[in-house]
């Protein structure tokens, strides 16, 4: 593995591999936390663990990192040395924990571009205690055993400074057809960019003694690759279009491509399809976020491991605006790497042309251009269906190349569980089932933050006491287990715990004190999965006491929110004395849906094809009126609500009286309505786009899109509809 | 302090001795070739180099061969390694590769460039030099 | 002279009811003719929808009904001027679009504060620019797209967080 990485900088690969290191700590002391004490491997693994650190540290002159994991190898060392069977085993738990908390935290804003500013001098101070404390413990023994040897570093890397402030350019000048010296001119831009420049190469190379170079820019333009500091703004301040310059192009590319030189002026990064969608997605298993893989169209005979050697770096003649060429003729042309590292912007590009692309697809294949009659369009329809079955395709690969295994999220889950339960005197098993499953990557960011919260009340509030649980007669411990599951297009989320369960009564009688519940209807017609509900309205917390963890009432509804805004939903489940699930449900594919467009009055409404059971229409009278006011419809001996769409929207052109209509049913969960519209118009992919923030929510409606002829469409959402 | 410098580019030339004669006198040299030559003759005055920059990329020969030959003609004339001259290694290039094999050679401090001059100072007073 | 500088200074006006209206030019981003408008329901009045500027979806409010004029037919002089105020782009339907004009600081006098608003766009008004011989009324943007309601509600939910807790 760390091959693949040979083409990032040292920086990268110390923040990469100590990152490994870190998981690898805290997955140990994790799996071993509830035992009397670390066993021999451990100690000796968190022991190497701490003087890789230690050492890599001190090469990049990180002091605060090195001192904080100096201490804790000489801890580890002298477990390792002196056995000690005295050793306070969860304070020795908590102590690596933190250790390895700020090593991460000071890590993350290396990686930020920030300086490691933490101060370990205190970290340090306590672990210096508990240490002499364990040794004191041992008395006599300890003047056996022999001091752990330090050797102070004697080489330092310093990484480059200002990185991110170095942009990096691609200019490409035309020059007027009759310019004369075309040569001399383009000397002169690249001399006033050398004020700018950090670095700088131009193509032709050669413009000051080659004549022929004039040509050569009047024919094929004149390519400059810049390094500087300076924006975009300032590069076209400097680099005029005039009576020579015809046009200037500037383009901001990444540092790699400047490094690839003038052959990156037209390189695209080849995708393979012959490789079947399956197996590029088997492939994308176990890739961190960004990176993509791209199955070589043959494989490499044998990964040769690029060697270099002194000598390699010399360079043949030194001439202006050359790039350095080194004699030793490097081949620019990449070796086949098996992993690409993707900048994340450009696979939310992908995405969203995409999603163009789908629109686009649609206003070609609706066109009303199409629609003249006596046209005869089977070699046009022929087309048309490869093109779809293409785009289809390609859909697939890109969404699949934004999956991204839930692992990491699950595994913050457990520090959470583990940490509050510690600090609430409670002892709590963590359970992961399925935790390699996989979501787009815009899934995990939106998740975390109501995971979180879910889990820190199972916690906090589900999970009872020691002496509560004793009580009620429990014998197994608290627990609290994650799963993930996808199924139907849909992955399922869900927070399990083993505590006290939620109290119907509270909430209900809570929930009459905030005037939520229909005067009308007695408590007891309440489903438990409506009353449970309530509790995910904001300002709603029956808790007497407002803990660290939660208990504030602005989280529940935040969390529904957030799952909102990804299209999900949350469902609660609980049983009093036994415990409750959390079950989270989130579409797979954020953007694009399998739609059936319909009509009320002169809007246009689009619904997930998933949620129709069928359609029927409304030649005859079969709405039936209850004394409340409400309507029904008799279908094949069964009565199923009506909501007129148009009525509820107070659409524009809704036409109560009208005979005709559309019934469309709709099935959520185990509830089934149908929707009165006026006709239907078909069915197609829609792209799915958020209504913009300003516009207020509105229940029922989950999104927009742009319809095929331009004009747009409003998502209805059935489980909104339905409540 | 005696500081030697290895650099071809003229530019860069000029800001590395700038920001080095801080530190102490700087000579420069513009190949790998010139600078060990430099560094044999500081030898034979007995006026040694304590601190060697050199640029990896260069003409006639490159960084990593310069650091051979003057660590080669320390270890001629057995100079013990306290009293070795410290070499920084100055380039853009990054790999983890270019920098184990700077270390192997013998440099002391590898900086990628720009230099990070507050980073610069802290090694130096590390070892001793400032 | 940056860009910067020529830009300061100059308004978008335009005309509603009777009066004549400007906003400053950093937050236009284009003046579009009228376009279908897609209904949203459940919206203020003043919130007439949505329209499709090529491809971006973007809501749109009626100036008229915002300041509590009579609503007017919209005709081919009716004209929406897509701003862009922190971020959140809004197209603004407005009766007859007018020239771009220059009004130095100077030029500039702030409303008198009335007692009571019988005019309600004077919420919206910063101040008032004299141009040759007659004014325009200077709109703040934020203010114009804030939603009064909101920030009622903002004080109701914290009484009632306060009983709930």
């Amino acid at each position: 593995m760390a091959e693949d990485f040979s083409i990032q900088g040292m920086l990268d690969m110390y923040l990469f591999e100590n990152g490994q290191l870190l998981e690898r700590l805290q997955e140990i002391v994790l799996e071993q936390k509830d035992e009397e004490c670390f066993d021999e491997d451990s100690i000796n693994e968190i022991f190497r663990t701490m003087h890789t650190i230690k050492g890599s540290s001190g090469v990049m002159m990180f002091d605060e990192i090195t001192k904080i994991s100096h201490k804790l190898e000489d801890v580890f060392f002298y477990l390792r040395e002196s056995k000690p069977d005295n050793v306070p085993h969860l304070e020795l738990v908590e102590h690596v924990l933190e250790v390895a908390d700020f090593i991460t935290a000071e890590m993350e804003k290396i990686q930020n571009g920030e300086s490691a500013d933490g101060d370990a001098t205190e970290k340090v101070a306590a672990i210096d205690k508990f240490l002499n404390a364990i040794k004191n413990g041992e008395g006599e023994k300890t003047k056996d055993i022999k001091e752990n040897v330090h050797e102070e570093p004697q080489q330092f890397y310093i990484a480059p400074m200002a990185t991110s402030a170095s942009r990096f350019y691609k200019i490409y000048l035309t020059f007027h057809p009759d310019v004369m010296l075309a040569n001399v001119h383009a000397y002169k831009i690249v001399y006033s960019l050398k004020e700018i420049a950090e670095d700088l190469l131009h193509y032709p190379e050669d413009i000051i003694s080659d004549e022929g170079s004039a040509d050569e820019i009047l024919e094929n333009g004149f390519k400059i690759l810049l390094q500087a500091q300076c924006s975009e703004e300032e590069l076209k301040g400097l680099i005029k279009e005039g009576y020579e310059l015809k046009k200037v192009d500037i383009y901001e590319c990444t540092a790699k491509e400047f490094q690839q030189g003038f052959d990156s002026f037209g390189t695209e990064i080849r995708i393979d399809l012959e490789s079947s969608v399956e197996e590029i997605q088997a492939k994308a298993e176990g890739i961190q976020p960004g990176e993509m893989y791209i199955a070589p169209a043959s494989q490499p005979a044998a990964q040769e491991k690029q060697k270099i050697a002194p000598g390699d770096f010399v360079i043949e003649s030194k001439e202006p605006g050359k790039g350095k060429k080194l004699a030793k003729d490097k081949p620019k042309k990449q070796e086949k790497a098996a992993f690409i590292s993707v900048d994340v912007h450009k696979m939310d590009m992908l995405m969203d042309l995409i999603g163009e692309l789908v629109i686009a697809e649609s206003v070609v294949l609706q066109n009303p251009d199409l629609k003249i009659p006596g046209l005869r369009l089977d070699n046009f329809n022929k087309a048309a269906g490869q093109m779809t079955k293409i785009s289809t395709d390609l859909q697939n690969v890109i969404m699949s190349m934004r999956m991204v295994p839930l692992t990491n999220t699950f595994q913050k889950m457990n520090r959470i569980v583990f940490d509050v339960s510690r600090k609430l005197g409670k002892d709590i098993e963590f359970e992961m089932v399925g935790e390699h499953t996989e979501v787009d990557k815009n899934i995990i960011e939106h998740i975390s933050d109501p995971l979180m919260h879910l889990v820190r009340n199972a916690v906090d509030h589900g999970i009872e006491t020691i002496e509560e649980r004793e009580k009620a007669g429990k014998t197994e411990k608290g627990k609290v287990t994650l799963s993930a599951k996808t199924e139907s297009g849909k992955v399922w989320i869900s927070v399990k715990d083993n505590g006290r369960g939620l109290n119907r009564e509270k909430i209900i009688a809570k929930a009459r004190k905030q005037g939520l519940l229909d005067y009308m209807k007695p408590d007891s017609e309440y489903a438990d999965k409506e009353v449970y509900q309530f509790i995910t309205l904001p300002g709603f917390s029956t808790n007497e006491k407002v803990t660290e963890y939660s208990g504030r009432g602005v989280g529940m509804d935040v969390v529904v929110s957030n799952l909102q805004s990804i299209g999900g939903s949350l469902e609660i489940e609980s049983t009093p004395g036994q415990g409750s699930v959390m079950n989270l449900k989130i579409p797979l594919t954020l953007a694009i849906i399998d739609g059936i467009v319909m009509e009320v009055g002169k809007s246009s409404f689009v619904i997930e094809t998933g949620m129709v059971k069928e359609f029927v229409g409304m030649r005859e009278n079969r709405l039936i009126k209850n004394p409340s006011g409400e309507e029904f419809v008799m279908i094949r001996g069964e009565g199923y609500p009506v909501l007129r769409i148009g009525e509820r929207y107070q659409i524009d052109g809704y036409q109560a009286d009208a005979e005709d209509g559309m019934l469309v049913l709709v099935e959520v969960e185990d509830q089934t309505i149908c929707l009165l519209v006026d006709r239907l118009i078909g069915k197609q992919e829609i792209v799915v786009k958020p209504i913009p923030d300003y516009i207020k929510k509105v229940k029922g409606l989950s999104g927009c899109t742009q319809l095929g002829d331009g004009s747009i469409a409003l998502i209805l959402d059935a489980v909104g509809l339905i409540e | 302090m005696k500081i030697l410098l290895a650099e071809d580019d003229f530019v860069t030339r000029k800001s590395m001795t700038s920001f080095l004669s801080k530190y102490g006198e700087c000579d420069v040299t513009v190949d790998g070739m010139e600078a060990v030559d430099a560094f044999m003759m500081a030898l034979e005055d007995e006026e040694p180099y304590d601190l060697v920059c050199l640029d990896i990329m260069m003409p006639v020969m490159d960084g990593y061969q310069a650091l051979m030959g003057i660590r080669n003609l320390e270890k001629e004339r057995n100079i013990p390694k306290e009293k070795a001259a410290k070499i920084i290694m100055t380039t853009a290039l990054n790999e983890e590769k270019n920098v184990k094999m700077a270390f192997e050679l013998g440099c002391t401090i590898y900086s990628g460039k720009p230099i990070d001059q507050e980073r610069f100072e802290q090694a130096l007073k590390k070892l001793g030099l400032i | 002279m940056s860009v910067q500088d020529t830009q300061q200074d100059k308004y978008v006006t335009f005309k509603s009811g009777n009066e004549y209206f400007g906003l400053k030019i950093q937050y236009v981003n284009e003046i579009i003719v009228f376009q279908e408008i897609t209904q949203i329901p459940e919206s203020e009045d003043y919130i007439k929808g949505l329209i499709n500027l090529r491809g971006k979806i973007i809501p749109v409010i009626d100036v008229r009904i915002r300041f509590r004029q009579e609503p007017i037919e919209y005709n081919d002089r009716t004209c929406i001027i897509v701003i862009n105020v922190k971020d959140t782009v809004v197209g603004l339907i407005v009766e007859k679009i007018a020239e771009v004009v220059e009004i130095k600081n100077e030029n500039i006098l702030s409303t008198p504060t009335v007692g009571n608003d019988e005019k309600c766009q004077n919420k919206y008004v910063y101040g008032v620019g004299k141009v040759g011989d007659g004014v325009k009324l200077l709109l703040d943007p934020e203010l114009l797209l804030k939603d009064d309601d909101l920030a009622m509600l903002e004080l109701a939910s914290k009484d009632t967080m306060e009983e709930g807790e």
